[in-house]
């Protein structure tokens, strides 16, 4: 009976003092993760969860030829959209494939217009088109999303992405049962995109893309996607057609197609503080207004829709913290914040999150366990205790 | 109370110190981004990075943006505080003991306990604008020259095992004051006394009996200081990445920051593969001032080691205002070249204009955009062109002293001891 009371008394003991242990170390290994974790969730909240630094957009208009005008006022209308939202040209790569502000047939020389009667000029004064013209090939498409290219290509023409990346990646042209026709000679399939995702994957070129077609049958192109968060979103079903929505009489051609112009119409009502989500936008899709299929791919997006917001994608949001200049640099985990709540740009809608929990919050679940700080500090010790041994032995030998 | 008296006056020049380093306004003046004022290799903003990482778990050497040695990461996680104002402080105090230690030598070189020029000599020290300002900016370059002072004492009171153990913490802040051990030596076998008169042959005079064993021993227990410190450095830095990261950054130059130095202009515009050769160039053209210098001023080394610091102070290649500021200072310490300097006025009208045009043309660059690069580099010309007219006057008159015949020279208040 004794032998069996201290063998339990043994084993629970050592039990004890190995979970100790492991919650000891599993607890400090990584707090500089746990820190930038901290970072991401705290104003994200739980609503959100969205973990990206930055945005990036690639905007391609495939086809060439002044009667596919609408096609250059598409991708143009989604460039306005995305400036205007936050992101900056250095993040955007624009390919058009025709220049129709500059066409001799374009009455209205230098502009780009996208509703009937002229109301909005796109082109403008201050664009960046980044591949123009015969520059937008399948092949530098496909090297601008994977990032193979040659070294001479200068930074404007690259996707500098990277893993906290959210890419929105528009095309429109004209296309098929899961090919899109670039220039009018050669074509991208579904499985090219698929595979250029997947490396995009692998080389941790994207935290989420949002893949946005707008062609004849477009839900084609991304039904071979195989990577994870990606959330596409196109225009029509297989064998359905899209159709352009309005002509401009002095324009001369159509000048915006359903698809597009249903969704920079819901864009117009979204500033860079909206807290509208994805859901929002599918849930004004319908046939009878677009005259076609819309179809929404979310399968691979690991995020709910009804949490996931325009601006992760649309939007370039910078989130910024002001930090008290004069503070003293001490053993938390977390950067100690002093956010001037009135200066933070938020809708009135969301009420303003408790910062300052947050940060108590931060701070005690980070701490580090005793024995590595232990270890730290006396390594710290050592050169001044060192330089205090030597000094007063140099000292006292006189 | 005895206004003469040098420790009411070296308080009352401290109390200065402290009360413009707590001035409000002072902050304003966001000193410590100023570029003339501190380099990359000893600018506050870096080492609060670099310390911020370290108490993070972050190697703080394995980014591009901290050059300073481990010791200052313990120093500042143990003992010294990081807060502004309290650094403020700190650094006055780092500025009063080199100073005082100033005063030391002073005070050796005239074997006098006390004289009326000590004043004079401490205030050339803490009122300096080369040295108060980059002292204010809180750039770690005070704690350079506050070591090199306290060796250069202790090598001028004979006490070797200070000297060396203080320029062995020195070599690890700043891998340049290596050049300035051969004189260090020789003055450790020597004396710190006025010998320019009257130039001979190396004599150890403290040590009649010392040889090149002497002299080997002394270097070798430099080295054994220095190695205890590398060992402390590794184990604070938790591997020997600090090594390439501070010593190997003076040598390679990865950050081309400007600064009032010669070395960065160079480097932006070099095609990289004549980087080497230019770097192996500018490292070697320091290297090769020393043994001239000791072996001419091998009657006076204390002289050796201003005309070093002047070298220093022209070329290194971070350089900051305060390395120029402290061969100035050291001025102060040689009163018998007065009256055979060629051209004072020059020099200082050459800093006067230095001075006006570097914060000029700096601002003209960066902050309206309306000049360039070229513009301050030409600048910084300037202020080499002012710092070699100051260390070949010195040079100069340091020579030219031993022929004599200059007038005016035992007049005045103090009659300097030569031998």
């Amino acid at each position: 009976m004794r032998l069996f009371t201290w063998t339990t008394t043994a084993y629970f003991y050592i039990t004890f003092c190995l979970s100790l242990l492991t919650t000891t170390f599993a607890s400090d290994g990584a707090t500089s993760q746990e820190a930038a974790q901290d970072f991401f969730s705290r104003h994200a909240g739980p609503e959100n969860g969205s973990n990206h630094t930055n945005n990036w957009a690639v905007l391609v208009c495939s086809s060439r030829y002044w009667f596919n005008y609408r096609h250059m006022a598409n991708a143009l209308g989604m460039y306005r959209t995305v400036k205007r939202l936050g992101i900056p040209d250095s993040n955007i790569i624009l390919m058009l494939a025709d220049d129709v502000a500059c066409n001799t047939r374009n009455k209205f020389p230098g502009t780009v217009f996208s509703n009937q009667g002229r109301h909005l000029d796109l082109y403008g004064e201050n664009i960046e088109v980044d591949y123009r013209g015969y520059e937008v090939t399948v092949e530098n498409f496909i090297r601008v999303l994977t990032g193979r290219m040659d070294a001479s290509v200068p930074r404007s023409k690259r996707l500098l992405t990277d893993d906290r990346s959210n890419i929105f990646v528009y095309m429109t042209g004209h296309g098929g049962n899961e090919f899109l026709k670039f220039q009018d000679n050669e074509e991208i399939s579904a499985f090219d995109i698929a595979d250029a995702f997947e490396q995009m994957w692998q080389k941790k070129r994207y935290n989420e893309i949002f893949f946005m077609v707008d062609t004849c049958q477009a839900n084609t192109m991304f039904s071979k996607i195989y990577s994870p968060n990606v959330l596409a979103t196109g225009s029509s079903e297989l064998g359905e057609n899209s159709y352009s929505y309005e002509n401009d009489a002095d324009v001369g051609v159509a000048v915006i197609d359903t698809f597009t112009h249903y969704n920079l119409e819901f864009m117009e009502g979204i500033n860079k503080t909206s807290q509208l989500t994805m859901q929002d936008l599918f849930n004004t899709y319908s046939f009878e207004k677009i005259k076609s299929t819309p179809g929404v791919h979310s399968d691979l997006f690991t995020r709910p829709l009804d949490r996931t917001l325009i601006t992760d994608f649309f939007g370039g949001v910078a989130r910024a913290e002001l930090i008290d200049e004069n503070a003293i640099v001490e053993h938390t985990s977390g950067p100690t914040t002093d956010v001037d709540e009135a200066e933070l740009a938020r809708s009135e809608d969301i009420p303003l999150p408790d910062i300052l929990a947050d940060t108590k919050n931060s701070a005690t679940s980070g701490r580090r366990s005793s024995s590595p700080g232990l270890m730290k500090q006396l390594r710290a010790w050592c050169p001044v205790a060192v330089i205090g041994v030597l000094a007063t032995w140099i000292v006292m030998s006189r | 109370m005895n206004w003469k008296d040098f420790r009411l006056s070296f308080s009352l020049l401290v109390l200065c110190r402290l009360l413009l380093a707590v001035t409000p306004y002072v902050d304003s003046l966001e000193l410590d981004h100023d570029h003339q004022l501190s380099s990359p290799t000893n600018s506050y903003v870096r080492l609060q990075e670099g310390i911020f990482l370290y108490k993070h778990d972050v190697d703080p050497y394995s980014g591009g943006a901290f050059y300073h040695s481990p010791l200052y990461l313990s120093l500042f996680t143990t003992v010294l505080p990081t807060s502004r104002f309290l650094c403020r402080l700190v650094w006055t105090l780092v500025d009063a003991l080199g100073a005082w230690a100033l005063v030391g030598i002073w005070r050796e070189r005239q074997t006098l306990e006390s004289s009326s020029r000590d004043t004079l000599i401490a205030a050339a020290y803490l009122f300096n604008p080369y040295l108060f300002l980059p002292n204010l900016a809180l750039s770690t370059a005070s704690f350079e020259n506050m070591l090199q002072l306290l060796a250069l004492l202790f090598a001028c009171k004979g006490r070797a095992s200070p000297a060396l153990f203080f320029a062995s913490i020195l070599l690890h802040l700043s891998l340049h004051s290596v050049l300035l051990l051969p004189p260090f030596i020789l003055l450790l076998l020597s004396s710190p006394h006025s010998h320019l008169v009257n130039p001979k042959f190396f004599i150890a005079y403290r040590n009649p009996k010392a040889s090149l064993g002497t002299a080997l021993s002394y270097i070798g227990e430099f080295l054994v200081y220095a190695a205890i410190m590398s060992l402390c450095c590794t184990t604070v830095a938790g591997g020997w990445g600090w090594v390439e990261k501070t010593w190997g950054v003076v040598l390679t130059l990865p950050d081309l920051t400007p600064n009032p130095g010669l070395w960065w202009y160079f480097f932006t515009e070099m095609f990289d593969h004549f980087r080497p050769f230019f770097l192996m160039v500018f490292s070697v053209h320091l290297l090769m001032y020393v043994a001239p210098i000791c072996l001419k001023f091998q009657h006076d080394p204390l002289f050796a080691s201003f005309a070093l610091l002047g070298v220093l102070g022209m070329f290194k290649p971070y350089l900051t205002l305060a390395d120029p500021g402290l061969f100035l200072s050291m001025y102060a310490l040689f009163p018998e070249i007065y009256p055979y300097l060629y051209h004072p006025l020059v020099t200082t009208l050459l800093h006067l204009h230095a001075a006006l045009l570097l914060p000029l043309f700096h601002s003209l660059w960066l902050d309206q955009g309306t000049g360039n690069a070229n513009f301050f580099y030409a600048s910084t010309l300037v202020f080499g062109m002012a710092n070699g007219a100051a260390m070949v006057d010195a040079i100069w008159a340091g020579l030219r002293i031993a022929v004599g015949g200059r007038q005016g020279e035992d007049e005045g208040e103090i009659a300097v001891v030569q031998e």
